[in-house]
């Protein structure tokens, strides 16, 4: 069993109250949410730099922090965890030359500059030892950074919006690095980030964190599939939430009613008159072509609206339909897709929703206080968004 | 030119700046790091002396260095009317351009910097010695400079707490001051240009250590060359 690292810690931020419990092992775990959900102070606690009001953080057998009742208060000093910490503003020191920041922390070792040397090498960057941060791009100065962090030989790496204010590009290379140095020195690596396509480009498992908690913990594919909750759906940035009530169950399908609309969704094991929230994938939905027969069309969902607007994208295209009873829906299809289809705003349209592409995520009683529509909110960035 | 006087000024003077420097900074330091009660009113009494007519200044200061004050009664340090009483004066005139200036510099100190060295396992001692100390170090020279040279300016309440005696405890200006009083001008021609020598010459130094226009950006570069990685 390798390493292991559990945070569960309370923090009072005037408004905000910290309240993380997550554990994470050799991997690396993304801490995504918007801003402001407490993901930097969570990374602080970790490193020392910020004292939680109460709680415990434990790698292994030591012991980083412990506030208990009953139990000899402990707050091991940041320069003891061995926790790197990586941060958006690279942090390297200004009056010192990039092998000189790697070295800072080798101090005092007789072999520090050979071995500054080689992690900057590790890091192809050999060539620039002896440049100063301020003639170094950006993406060079987090390689030092993270060669400088590497240095201390931590046992856990934090990653605090490292690379958001790089290019994509640099960043796709920084990510390979990342992973590559994870899995090569069986690192436990916690990467905060609010761009998701960040968390898919290195995560191997995702927390979603809002207003100081985690709200779902899990690999990055179940989270996405399973959603626990209509607030990770808001963060995730996925649309067309729904909030409906169990009319009937039968083998092979449910009957729900949204809003006095009956649509048949996948089997489940609900009694009728639950009241559930699900939300309909915008990929699993398609248009009817009005000149084509509607036979293969039967047994799904089939529900009329009018075209509110459409825009495209890089890979797919989006649609925004205004359905009868002013609920909105939102469409995505291929670029490839409906090519011959004139969709312009106003245009009526029908739109088929196969069973399959109602997915129920949740009792809603767990989920009464957000009853909010999801389709106004922000979506974080990363996932495709509405005008407002 | 009395150049018994010059010399008195300079060792005042290099005395005077070392003091200015050690507890200037100290204060400094504490100011920028700790919370204190308070705060508002201490820093402004250490700002007093910029602002204080010198005869107040020489007023408290003969309270303090003379019979009666705890200094003279329970350590027995009696130097009113000596050298060092100028040193002393020169001291507390000086203290508040310190002060100032280096206080600015160390809050101008990144704290993500002493974070990040921290994490590397770095004690608190060495942060400050390694990182915090030379990233202020333009600051805190200006403040030496500027406090040094406020230190050997320094005329009204030199003359109240040394007694101003020619040979043992009179330094440049007092010096001057006499000379006018004797209508020696010749003499006094030649110690105001010297004074305002020194005097051009700090400011000057302190101008060309100022920190350049273009300041330290985290973004560095526009971007990496292709020829890199």
């Amino acid at each position: 069993m390798g390493p292991h690292l559990q945070v569960d810690i309370e923090k009072r931020l005037g408004p905000l109250t910290l309240q993380m419990q997550f554990s994470v092992a050799a991997e690396i775990l993304v801490l995504f949410g918007p801003s402001g959900a407490g993901k930097t102070q969570t990374l602080q606690a970790i490193a020392g730099l910020m004292r939680p009001d109460r709680g415990r953080i434990a790698l292994d057998d030591t012991l980083f922090f412990r506030r208990e009742a009953g139990l000899r208060p402990v707050h091991l000093p940041a320069r003891k965890r061995r926790v790197g910490y990586v941060f958006q503003q690279y942090a390297l020191f200004p009056h010192l030359t990039a092998l000189a920041n790697v070295a800072f922390p080798l101090a005092g070792q007789r072999d520090a500059r050979d071995r500054a040397l080689a992690l900057l090498e590790r890091m192809r960057l050999g060539h620039l030892a002896q440049r100063m941060p301020h003639e170094l791009s950006g993406g060079q100065q987090q390689r030092v950074a993270i060669a400088r962090a590497l240095a201390a030989e931590p046992r856990v790496l934090l990653f605090d919006e490292a690379f958001a204010a790089l290019d994509r590009r640099i960043r796709e290379r920084l990510h390979a690095d990342l992973r590559a140095l994870q899995a090569e020195q069986q690192l436990i690596v916690i990467y905060v980030t609010h761009n998701l396509d960040d968390a898919f480009a290195v995560g191997h498992r995702l927390a979603v964190v809002r207003d100081g908690r985690v709200e779902q913990i899990g690999q990055l594919d179940d989270v996405f599939t399973c959603p626990a909750n209509r607030r990770v759906l808001e963060i995730l940035g996925i649309p067309n939430a729904i909030a409906a009530r169990v009319v009937e169950v039968t083998r092979g399908q449910t009957v729900l009613d949204w809003d006095g609309r009956l649509l048949t969704a996948p089997p489940l094991d609900l009694p009728p008159g639950a009241e559930v929230t699900a939300y309909i994938r915008p990929e699993d939905i398609r248009l009817v072509y009005p000149d084509r027969p509607l036979n293969r069309m039967l047994g799904q969902n089939l529900i009329e609206g009018q075209v509110i607007e459409r825009r495209p994208g890089r890979h797919l295209h989006h649609l925004r339909v205004a359905l009868s009873d002013g609920h909105l829906v939102e469409i995505a299809h291929p670029a490839s897709s409906y090519t011959t289809l004139p969709l312009p705003p106003g245009t009526p349209v029908r739109l088929v929703l196969r069973k399959e592409s109602i997915v129920v995520i949740a009792p809603r009683a767990a989920t009464r206080q957000q009853e909010a529509p999801i389709y106004a909110s922000e979506s974080p960035d990363g996932a495709p968004e509405w005008g407002g | 030119m009395n150049w018994p006087a010059f010399w008195l000024s300079l060792q005042v003077t290099t005395i005077a700046t070392i003091c200015i420097t050690v507890i200037g900074l100290a204060l400094a330091l504490l100011l920028t790091r700790v919370r204190l009660p308070g705060q508002l009113v201490i820093e402004t009494i250490l700002l007093l002396p910029l602002v204080l007519p010198p005869s107040v200044i020489g007023y408290y200061l003969l309270l303090a260095l003379g019979r009666g004050s705890p200094l003279v009664e329970w350590f027995n340090v009696r130097i009113l009317f000596t050298w060092p009483a100028a040193v002393v004066a020169a001291t507390v005139v000086g203290l508040p351009l310190m002060i100032q200036s280096s206080r600015a510099a160390l809050a101008n100190v990144d704290p993500v910097l002493e974070n990040a060295a921290r994490t590397l396992g770095s004690s608190e001692w060495r942060i400050f010695w390694q990182i915090t100390l030379p990233l202020a170090r333009r600051g805190i020279l200006a403040g030496m400079i500027l406090g040094s040279a406020r230190a050997l300016g320094e005329f009204g309440a030199t003359l109240m707490v040394t007694g101003n005696i020619p040979g043992r405890t009179q330094t440049l200006p007092v010096a001057i001051y006499d000379a006018v009083q004797a209508q020696r001008y010749a003499d006094a021609h030649l110690m105001v240009l010297v004074m305002t020598g020194l005097a051009f010459a700090g400011l000057l130094w302190v101008r060309w250590i100022e920190p350049p226009p273009q300041r330290y950006r985290p973004e560095g570069r526009s971007e990496e060359g292709a020829s890199d990685g």
